[in-house]
C-alpha cells in the first residue's frame, strides 16, 4: 500500500518530483553519453592497436643496415623488429595534381601490420603498393588501378593491390605546416623495399620494435614507458650511435593524438554530471523536506499505526529511489543513443578507423548507482527531521518556527524600504534552502550557457590568435624537404620573405625524455612571439625560449638550463631557457638563426613567409611542397569548431532545461506556500499587478545573484575544458563582453518568463479557499 | 488482574528550566472488554493518557503495566512492535492516507504486520492474529458502496468509520478513540459511538475513548475524570446506556 500511496503522492507534486526525475536524467544522460563514447573509443583503441600489432618504439636514423637489424633484433626484451624507409613523396594523380604521400618501403610487416580492406594482404618480395583506404576512396582509386608515385625525386608507377586501415596512421598530417587533417587530399601507402626506384639508392631510416612487457593495452604505463627508454638506450649502445632517437607511442603523433583525444573526452565526463547531480540535490532536499513537513501528521498516523520508523524511513526515501533510477536509466538510454552516437559519428571523420563504436562501461552502471545512492541518501536526511520524535509529537502540528529578527530588520534602513523589498527580504531569510536552489539553478543555468559561449570565444581567439598575431604572413611557401638553403633565399629574396626551420628535437630533464618542436627563425617581421600573458615580447636574437607548455610539463622556469638535442642529431646540448613564449599548437624551442648557427648547426629552412601571393607563379614548382594562404589555414583550423558547436548546443540546451525545470519548479513550491499571503494580500486590497511585481522582485534578485556566481563559474568550467587538452596544445581560455552579455541576458529572459508565466497564476487565488481554516 | 494498569505515572515536559507536568501521579486500572470513557477538559491530560496507553508517547516516570508487561520503558522498536500487535487507534480528525482508498487505507494494516519484528510475545500473546479481511471490515461498518473512494471523496462520518474498519482490521486487544466524534454532527456521532460500543460488547475488544463530552460517561462500563494531570475519580457503571440512547 506504500507503493501505492508513493506512486500518488509523486503524481500529485509531479512539477516538484519532475525536477528531481529530470535532473537525474540530464546528469546520466551527459554522463553515459560521454562515457559511452569515450570508453568505445577505448576500448576500440586497445583492441585495434592489439589486433594490428602497434610497433612499440620507433627508432630513427640516417641508413639502418641489416646488421643493425640483427643486433636490435638480438638485444634481450626485444620480441620482434623490422627496419623500413618512410619518407613525404608524392602521388602524381591526372590532371597535374601532385598529392602528399607518406611512403613505406618495407621488408616485412609483422608489426604495425596493415588491415586490409579490399584486395590481398602485402607479402614481401611482392611488387605493387597498399594505399590507405580513404584516399582511395577520395581520389577514386580501385584495386588493380595504377599510380604514379614520386619518391625521393624519382617517379615509378605502381599497380594498387590493396587498401588498408593502418595503426600508425590513425591521425596524420600532410606536412609540418598542417594543423588540421583532410584525409583524402593526402594519403599514405607501403610498398616493398625491392621497389624503390633506384635499388642501389636504397636506405632504411626507421626500425620499429615489438618489445617484451609492452602492450597496447591501458595506454603506456610508467613501468612500460621505462622499458622503452631502457631499450633506447641499449639500442644506442648496441649500435654505438648517438645519432639515432628512439620514440615510444606517447611521442607517436597519430597515437598521442587519438589516445589525448579519448582521455580528454573523458576527463569531460565528470564535469557535467556534478552539475546536475548538486541541482538534484537540492532539489531532493527542498522537495523531500517539504513534502514530510506537509505529511508530517501522515508520518505519526503512521507510527501510531505500528509501522516501524525503519518502514516509513524506506518509504520516504524511495520517492527519491524510484525517480532517480528512472531518470537515470532513461538518460542513460538516452546518451547512449544520442551524445555517443553523434560524437562518435564524429570521431569517425577526425581518425582512420573503421568501425568504431560506443560501448557500455561499467561506469555508466557505476554513475546510475552513485546517483541513485545519493538522491536517496539525501531524501532519507531530509525526510529524517520528521521521522524522529515520538508518534505522539508527530501527530501535534509543528510548533511554528522560532522566528528572529534578521540584522538588516533591525537596521535604521529597514523602516526606509517599501513594503515589497521587505517582504522579500523576509522571505528569502526564512526559506534559506529554496532560495538557495533557486540561485543555484540560476547558477547552473548561466554557468551552461556561459560556458558555451565562451568556447567559441576560446576557438575564435585560436584562431585570430595564430594567423593574426602569431603568424602575420599571408602566404607559407612550404620548401622540399633537403631544399639547399641557397634556393631557399632566392625564394625569400623575391617574395620578400622570412626564412623559418622547423625541426623535431628531444628534451631531457632529470631522466625524463619529451618530444618537442624547434623553430629556427631568420630575418623578417612575420612570426611574433608573445609572453605567457600574450604581450608581444621582442626576442633578442641571443637566447633560447621555451613555450609556456613545456616549460610546464618539463617542470622548467625562465633562467632554468635544460638539455636538449635535434632528432638525427647525436649531439646534446645545454642550454638557459633565456624567455618564455605561449603557442596554442606546438610545443618546444625556438631561437634565432644566428643563435642556432651559433650552435653550430647548419641553417636549413622549410618555410618562406611572405605576403605576397606566389600560388600563381609556384605552381608546379619543383622546389616546393606548396603555397598555403591563410584563409584556407583559417579554414582549416576552423573545422575543429565543428565539435565545439556541437559541445556548446548541449550545453545550451542543457542550460535552458536545468533553468525551466528549476525555477519552475521553485516557483510553483512558493506560491502553494505562500497560497495564503498571497490571498492575505489581495483581500487587503492589493491589485494581481502589484503581487506579481513583488514575487517578480524576488526572482531579479535571486536571478542576479545566481549569474554573479554563474559567469565566474562558467570561466572554471571553460578553463578546465580547456586544461585537459592534449600536452601539444596550449589554448587559453577566453571570455568576450558579448559572451556576458548574452549570458546575462538569457538567463534573465528566461528566469522572467518563467516567473511570468508562474505568477499568472496569482490571479487565480481563490481569496475564500485560501483563507479557510487549514485541515 | 487487570488488563492494563498506570502506577505512579508521570509525563512531564522541560519548558527552558521549567517542568511541566501534563500528567502527574496517575494510578488507574482498566479490564480486559471493558469500554471506558476518559472525561475531562481540554489540557486536563486525556491524550497524554491516550498517548502512553498507545505505546506512542513514553512516561517520564511510573509504570503502564499492559497485560502485566511493563511497557513504560520500551525503546522505540520496542513500542513500535507494541501497537502493531495490539493498540487500534481512531482519531478525532480520522487521519485517513488521503491518497490511498479506503479500502487501501484499511489494507495498510498488512504492512503494519508484515513489517513487524517476528517472534514477539505480542505475537505470542494474541495467536498470531491475521489481519482482517478489509473488504469485511469495510462491510461491518457498512462502507461496501465506498470502499474504492479516496478520503476527499467521503463525508466526515464515512471517514470516520474507515477510520473505525482500519482500526480493528488488525483485530487489536485495545481500541483507542481520540475524541470519535469530535469532527460530527450528532447522529453521525451517534452510529460512530453504536459501532465502538458494539465493538466492546460483541468482540469483546478493550475500548478506551477520551472525550470532554459528559455524557458519554452513561455509555461506560468505567469512568475516568481527569483533571490538571490527575485522575480526579474512577467510577464504575454497573448499567451502561445502550449508545442509541445517549442525546448531546
Amino acid at each position: 500500500m506504500l507503493i501505492r500511496k508513493m506512486w500518488r503522492d509523486l503524481l500529485k507534486s509531479k512539477v516538484q518530483f519532475l525536477s528531481i526525475f529530470l535532473m537525474s536524467l540530464l546528469g546520466m544522460y551527459v554522463f553515459v553519453g560521454l562515457d559511452s563514447e569515450a570508453n568505445g573509443m577505448r576500448v576500440y583503441e586497445e583492441s585495434y592497436y592489439e589486433q594490428n600489432g602497434l610497433a612499440d618504439i620507433w627508432v630513427q636514423g640516417k641508413a639502418f643496415t641489416d646488421d643493425d637489424l640483427r643486433k636490435i633484433q638480438g638485444i634481450s626484451g626485444v620480441i620482434k623488429a623490422e627496419k623500413r624507409l618512410n619518407i613525404d613523396g608524392k602521388a602524381l594523380m591526372p590532371g597535374d595534381r601532385e598529392l602528399n604521400m607518406q611512403m613505406n618501403f618495407i621488408d616485412a610487416s609483422e608489426i604495425s601490420r596493415m588491415l586490409i580492406v579490399d584486395g590481398e594482404p602485402y607479402t614481401p618480395g611482392e611488387s605493387g603498393v597498399w594505399l590507405d583506404f580513404i584516399f582511395c576512396r577520395e581520389q577514386k582509386l580501385g584495386i588493380g588501378d595504377s599510380i604514379k608515385l614520386k619518391a625521393d625525386g624519382k617517379e615509378f608507377d605502381e599497380i594498387i593491390k590493396g587498401t588498408f586501415y593502418h595503426p600508425e596512421y590513425v591521425y596524420f598530417l600532410p606536412d609540418a605546416a598542417a594543423v588540421m587533417p583532410a584525409y583524402g587530399e593526402y594519403g599514405a601507402c607501403f610498398i616493398d623495399s625491392s621497389e624503390y626506384p633506384v635499388r642501389d639508392e636504397l636506405y632504411y631510416n626507421l626500425i620499429t620494435a615489438d618489445l617484451e612487457g609492452v602492450d597496447n593495452t591501458g595506454g603506456l604505463s610508467d613501468e612500460e614507458k621505462g622499458i622503452c627508454q631502457k631499450a633506447g638506450e641499449m639500442i644506442s649502445d648496441v649500435l654505438n650511435s648517438e645519432e639515432i632517437v628512439t620514440t615510444n607511442k606517447n611521442e607517436n603523433l597519430s597515437y598521442q593524438t587519438f589516445h589525448a583525444e579519448i582521455e580528454q573526452h573523458a576527463s569531460m565526463t565528470y564535469l557535467f554530471p556534478i552539475v546536475f547531480l548538486l541541482i538534484a540535490i537540492l532539489g531532493i532536499i527542498t522537495t523531500m523536506t517539504r513534502m514530510t513537513s506537509r505529511q508530517r501528521v501522515q508520518i505519526g498516523t503512521l507510527k501510531a499505526l505500528g509501522l516501524s520508523k525503519r518502514t516509513i524511513t524506506i518509504h520516504y526515501a524511495s520517492y527519491s529511489f524510484f525517480l532517480s533510477l528512472m531518470g537515470s536509466i532513461v538518460g542513460a538510454l538516452l546518451g547512449y543513443c544520442t551524445i555517443a552516437e553523434l560524437i562518435i559519428g564524429m570521431e569517425a571523420d577526425a581518425y582512420l578507423v573503421p568501425d568504431m563504436s560506443k560501448a557500455f562501461s561499467v561506469r555508466a552502471f557505476g554513475g546510475i548507482a552513485v546517483s541513485v545512492a545519493v538522491s536517496t541518501l539525501v531524501s532519507f536526511m531530509s525526510c529524517r527531521k520528521q521521522l524522529a520524535p515520538a508518534p505522539a509529537e508527530t501527530l501535534r502540528p509543528a510548533s511554528p518556527k522560532n522566528l528572529k529578527h534578521s540584522a538588516i530588520e533591525k537596521s535604521r534602513l529597514w523602516l526606509k524600504l517599501d513594503f515589497a523589498t521587505q517582504w522579500n527580504i523576509r522571505d528569502i531569510m526564512r526559506n534559506k534552502v529554496r532560495s538557495a536552489m533557486g540561485v543555484v539553478g540560476v547558477l547552473g543555468c548561466s554557468m551552461l550557457l556561459f560556458g558555451a559561449f565562451a568556447c567559441l570565444d576560446t576557438m575564435n581567439f585560436i584562431t585570430s590568435w595564430m594567423y593574426g598575431e602569431l603568424n602575420t604572413s599571408r602566404y607559407q611557401i612550404i620548401m622540399k624537404q633537403g631544399t639547399p638553403y641557397t634556393v631557399t633565399e632566392e625564394y625569400a629574396k623575391k617574395y620578400s620573405g622570412q626564412m623559418i626551420e622547423n625541426a623535431g628535437v628531444e628534451f631531457e630533464v632529470n631522466g625524463v625524455k619529451k618530444s618537442g618542436t624547434l623553430t629556427v627563425y631568420d630575418v623578417g617581421n612575420y612570426l611574433h612571439f608573445e609572453d605567457k600573458n600574450l604581450k608581444e615580447m621582442s626576442m633578442d636574437g641571443k637566447g633560447i625560449a621555451m613555450t609556456y607548455k613545456m616549460s610546464r610539463t618539463l617542470g622548467l622556469a625562465q633562467g632554468d638550463m635544460f638539455r636538449w638535442h635535434m632528432v638525427g642529431d647525436d649531439k646534446w646540448h645545454v642550454n638557459r631557457i633565456s624567455a618564455i613564449y605561449r603557442h596554442p599548437t606546438s610545443q618546444g624551442i625556438a631561437m634565432s638563426r644566428d643563435m642556432f648557427e651559433g650552435l653550430e648547426f647548419t641553417f636549413i629552412p622549410d618555410t618562406v613567409y611572405t605576403n605576397k601571393d606566389a600560388r600563381t607563379d609556384l605552381d608546379g614548382d619543383d622546389n616546393i611542397i606548396g603555397v598555403q594562404n591563410k584563409d584556407e589555414m583559417m579554414d582549416a583550423f576552423d573545422s575543429m569548431k565543428e565539435m565545439m558547436y556541437t559541445m556548446v548546443y548541449i550545453l545550451v540546451m542543457a542550460a535552458v532545461v536545468l533553468g525551466i525545470v528549476v525555477l519552475y519548479n521553485l516557483g510553483v513550491l512558493s506560491l502553494v506556500e505562500k497560497n495564503r499571503e498571497m490571498a492575505t494580500l489581495k483581500v487587503l486590497g492589493f491589485t494581481t499587478r502589484k503581487i506579481r511585481g513583488i514575487l517578480q522582485m524576488q526572482n531579479i534578485w535571486l536571478t542576479a545573484l545566481g549569474i554573479l556566481l554563474g559567469i565566474p563559474a562558467g570561466m572554471g568550467l571553460v578553463s578546465a575544458l580547456f586544461a585537459s587538452m592534449p600536452e601539444s596544445m596550449d589554448y587559453i581560455a577566453t571570455y568576450s563582453v558579448p559572451s556576458v552579455m548574452y549570458t546575462v541576458a538569457g538567463t534573465f529572459t528566461l528566469s522572467i518568463a518563467v516567473n511570468r508565466l508562474l505568477s499568472g497564476k496569482v490571479k487565480t487565488v481563490d481569496m475564500v479557499d485560501a483563507l479557510k481554516g487549514q485541515e | 488482574m487487570p488488563f492494563i494498569e498506570f502506577k505512579d505515572v508521570e509525563r512531564k515536559y522541560m519548558l527552558g528550566e521549567n517542568a511541566f507536568y501534563a500528567l502527574k501521579d496517575v494510578n488507574l486500572e482498566i479490564y480486559e472488554g471493558e469500554m471506558v470513557v476518559i472525561l475531562g477538559p481540554s489540557g486536563a491530560g486525556k491524550s497524554t493518557l491516550l498517548n502512553l496507553l498507545g505505546g506512542m508517547d513514553s512516561p517520564t516516570g511510573g509504570e503502564i503495566l499492559f497485560n502485566g508487561h511493563d511497557i513504560a520503558g520500551f525503546k522505540d522498536d520496542e513500542l513500535t512492535t507494541y501497537r502493531a500487535w495490539n493498540v487500534g487507534v481512531v482519531f478525532q480528525f480520522y487521519n485517513l492516507i488521503p491518497t490511498l482508498t479506503a479500502y487501501e487505507n484499511v489494507a495498510l494494516m498488512r504492512d503494519v504486520r508484515n513489517n513487524v519484528k517476528k517472534g514477539s510475545i505480542w505475537e505470542q500473546e494474541s495467536g498470531g492474529a491475521e489481519v482482517l479481511d478489509p473488504a469485511q471490515m469495510l462491510a461491518s461498518v457498512g462502507l461496501s458502496e465506498h470502499m474504492h473512494q479516496f478520503p476527499s471523496q467521503m463525508s466526515g462520518g464515512e471517514q470516520q468509520r474507515t477510520s473505525i474498519a482500519r482500526a480493528l482490521a488488525k483485530n487489536p486487544r485495545l481500541l483507542l478513540c481520540d475524541e470519535p466524534t469530535g469532527a460530527l454532527d450528532t447522529g453521525t456521532g451517534k452510529e460512530v459511538l453504536k459501532l465502538l460500543q458494539k465493538e466492546s460488547r460483541e468482540e469483546g475488544h478493550t475500548v478506551v475513548m477520551v472525550t470532554h463530552n459528559s455524557f458519554f460517561a452513561d455509555i461506560a462500563d468505567r469512568v475516568i475524570r481527569v483533571k490538571n494531570g490527575t485522575v480526579q475519580s474512577v467510577e464504575t457503571n454497573g448499567t451502561p446506556k445502550d449508545a442509541e440512547e445517549v442525546n448531546w
